[in-house]
């Protein structure tokens, strides 16, 4: 049999099992930023909506996506059954294996608008419509050969595939959901609603930053040349800039070295490397990435202001910063490593690719937030609510959802000595 | 009887704060006042249970009441000094202690949440088992001894033998190994919350019901408290407010200092707190609303606050080269 083949089908296994391993950063990252009471039904749902998005994509999923059909969407290979693709050279199933982690990955983003206050149901039920009609399109247009990938779009990892879109279905839930109890004031000041485990934040942050290997890297889809090495080194920049900017960004304004914001800046810079990591040159990357620790510091300030709750700030970490990493290929993309589409603005390319760029963050950014927000609009009004009630969000919906605390012994003593 | 007596003090207070709340200095006389008056009623409570006091004695305030500057809202600090050693005496006392205490929340003022009352007997000795303790917490010099220690001298007499409080500062001040202690005092005091950033804005509160707001007790007056103690400590002063320590800070000790300036805008600073502090209560009268102020306002804040972190940084480098000078 191909080497190449084996070993393109070998690498990219090992990035599926990175990407699906970043679902146990997101359950770290969300049950860090958020209170106790809700842990066990955080971490629970995660797995969960996993395994509902995971069938979902094996059923119509991939053949939406990938399927043969027309510029808008796939319409072939449902319920796929292992075999190999014509056109890839490596496994049918490794191929598959790895766009059905990224799906899982989106869905999970676009959980965090949920977090603290929406029915167990509500994650069901949206778990099957997102994997059905909001991804799924977004994915086709610009990885299934759909009209923006005919247009040159470049998104290598999906900034704008996979993040942004489960921003903007996060965006669209915040919005219905409306904030948590306790989080603003009559006055309208906000007040801080901490999570309770800022190590769990900050391992949460590593666990992803090394699936983002897989994520990133793994997007090569081959080992050809040894170029994911260059993608996973512009990867690593990007985070690492993130980091230090948001520590620099937070010192500056607060006077204090913020550590959850910091960890939002490592998040950030990966989320905006990911649509550019094989287009740019390594000093791009720390530029990028820094920018997205900075952006990430006003825009987590933005959502507060505007009184849009988001309590893990999936909202900037994946919105803000996948518009921004998407954006910044048209001005990076080099003449050498731009395979698709054009240079960026500092490379001789003009406004072009620039233009590419902002249409597919508009018109993908759009579609994702339209749909979300029609589709979570019907099942609010289908389902008599979308929001457990306020009693069942102040006892917790570790109690309320699935009827047993993460903490049982802490969170059943601190009761106590409120009651 | 003797609430019914209490709840006359209280509805003095009430009818007299208004006017005094004007200025800061009328506001400390007037809590010094109330106090007064809350003493001579349960000393007559008292009298009636166990007689007349054994022995002179001093009553003094301390935290924000002996450094005179309460807001409109107090909690209550406080001790006594009595001259004979002895168990009579101690328990007395500690009734007073405690008939002072349980008078002064009647009329307003929340127990101290550190048990700084004379109804503790911690806070309740005899001048000789005194000068004991404030040894022991020399040579203990633990976190928790040092801040007693801190406590302490900021007592200030509110009732009795004016001398009491006076004599045990000097014993400190006499018995201390100042190269010992200092650093102790520093490490204890070092903390002090950042009032403006590095871009010259002022650092309010970025989250709950204060949003906005500039809390004027972390960021404004500790600065400028702890640094002027500090100075008290070195030149032997036995006051006890930031204000008449600086008025009797010695011009050599410490030649850089601008004493006269720091004067002034440590008045000024009270003034904010008690004009622009939402008196509700104890909390929100810290918080200084800056949307309130003008432009020329706001920037005097931040003169004030720039000022006090270079004073207390000034005292600082001037105590610790002392240190690694070895003075004693």
């Amino acid at each position: 049999m191909d080497t190449v083949f084996l070993m393109n089908s070998m690498w990219v296994m090992l990035g599926a099992v990175l990407v699906i391993l970043m679902i146990g950063g997101f359950i770290l990252l969300e049950t860090g930023s958020t209170r106790m009471k809700n842990a066990g039904h955080i971490a629970g749902k995660t797995i969960l909506t996993f395994s509902i998005g995971s069938i979902l994509f094996w059923a119509v999923g991939f053949g939406l996506i990938f399927g043969k059909g027309n510029s808008l969407i796939g319409f072939s290979h449902f319920f796929y059954s292992g075999y190999d693709i014509d056109s890839l050279s490596l496994s049918g199933a490794v191929f598959f294996l790895f766009q059905l982690a990224f799906a899982g990955i989106s869905l999970t983003i676009a959980f965090g608008g949920f977090a603290e206050r929406a029915k167990l149901s509500a994650y069901l039920v949206f778990a099957v419509l997102f994997s059905i009609i909001v991804y799924p399109p977004i994915a086709h247009w610009i990885w299934g050969g759909g009209w923006l990938a005919e247009h040159g779009k470049q998104d290598f990892a999906g900034s704008t595939v996979v993040h942004l879109t489960g921003a903007m279905a996060a965006l669209a839930a915040t919005i219905i959901l409306k904030p948590r109890i306790g989080k603003y004031n009559k006055d309208g000041s906000a007040n801080n609603l901490a999570g309770h485990n800022q190590v769990f934040t900050a391992l949460s942050v590593l666990l992803l930053w090394v699936g983002w290997f897989g994520f990133n890297a793994g997007s090569t889809l081959s080992v050809d040349k040894g170029f994911f090495g260059f993608v996973a080194v512009n990867t690593n920049l990007a985070a690492a800039a993130g980091t230090v900017a948001a520590m620099i960004i937070s010192w500056i304004v607060l006077g204090k070295a913020d550590v959850p914001m910091m960890l939002n800046g490592a998040l950030a810079g990966l989320v905006a490397i990911t649509a550019s990591c094989a287009f740019v040159e390594t000093w791009a990357a720390v530029v990028i990435g820094f920018i997205a620790g900075i952006l990430v510091f006003y825009s987590i300030r933005f959502f507060e202001k505007m009184k849009i709750d988001d309590p893990i700030a999936a909202l900037s970490v994946h919105g803000a910063a996948g518009v921004w990493g998407t954006l910044s290929t048209g001005f990076f993309a080099t003449k050498e490593l731009a395979t698709v589409g054009q240079p960026g603005l500092f490379y001789g390319g003009g406004l072009h690719q620039l233009g590419v760029q902002a249409l597919g963050v508009v018109v993908c950014g759009a579609f994702a937030f339209i749909v979300s927000f029609i589709l979570l609009s019907i099942m609010k009004a289908a389902m008599n609510g979308l929001r457990v009630t306020e009693e069942e969000e102040i006892i917790g919906l570790d109690m309320s959802e699935h009827g047993s605390y993460g903490y049982p012994e802490l969170v059943k003593s601190e009761q106590k000595l409120h009651a | 009887m003797s609430r019914s007596s209490y709840t006359e003090i209280q509805k003095f207070r009430f009818n007299q704060m208004d006017e005094a709340a004007i200025d800061p200095l009328s506001l400390n006389r007037l809590h010094d006042e109330i106090f007064q008056r809350v003493i001579t009623q349960a000393m007559g409570q008292i009298a009636k249970d166990y007689g007349p006091p054994p022995c002179p004695f001093s009553f003094f305030v301390t935290g924000s009441a002996g450094r005179m500057e309460q807001s409109i809202w107090s909690d209550q600090d406080h001790g006594i000094i009595f001259h004979d050693d002895g168990h009579e005496e101690q328990f007395y006392f500690l009734q007073l202690g405690r008939e002072i205490s349980t008078g002064l929340c009647q009329v307003g003022y929340p127990y101290c949440h550190g048990g700084v009352m004379s109804s503790n007997p911690l806070w309740c000795k005899s001048s000789s088992q005194w000068q004991k303790q404030l040894s022991k917490w020399m040579n203990e010099a633990d976190w928790e001894a040092t801040r007693y220690l801190l406590i302490f001298l900021d007592a200030r007499n509110l009732f009795g033998e004016q001398t009491f409080v006076q004599q045990l500062k000097k014993h400190v001040y006499h018995t201390a190994n100042q190269s010992l202690l200092m650093p102790n005092l520093l490490a204890n005091t070092m903390y002090y919350k950042k009032g403006v950033n590095v871009l010259g804005k002022l650092l309010t509160e970025t989250h709950g019901p204060y949003a906005g707001s500039l809390n004027i007790k972390e960021i404004g007056l500790f600065p400028y408290v702890n640094a002027v103690r500090l100075i008290a400590i070195k030149d032997h002063i036995v006051e006890a407010s930031t204000l008449s320590r600086l008025e009797a800070m010695s011009e050599t000790s410490f030649p850089t200092i601008d004493k006269k300036g720091y004067i002034q805008q440590f008045q000024k600073l009270l003034n904010y707190r008690l004009l622009f502090g939402d008196q509700t209560n104890y909390t929100s009268s810290h918080y200084l609303p800056i949307k309130q102020l003008t432009k020329q306002q706001t920037k005097e804040v931040k003169d004030i606050i720039k000022d006090g972190a270079a004073l207390y940084h000034a005292v600082r480098k001037s105590l610790e080269k002392d240190v690694s000078n070895g003075i004693k």
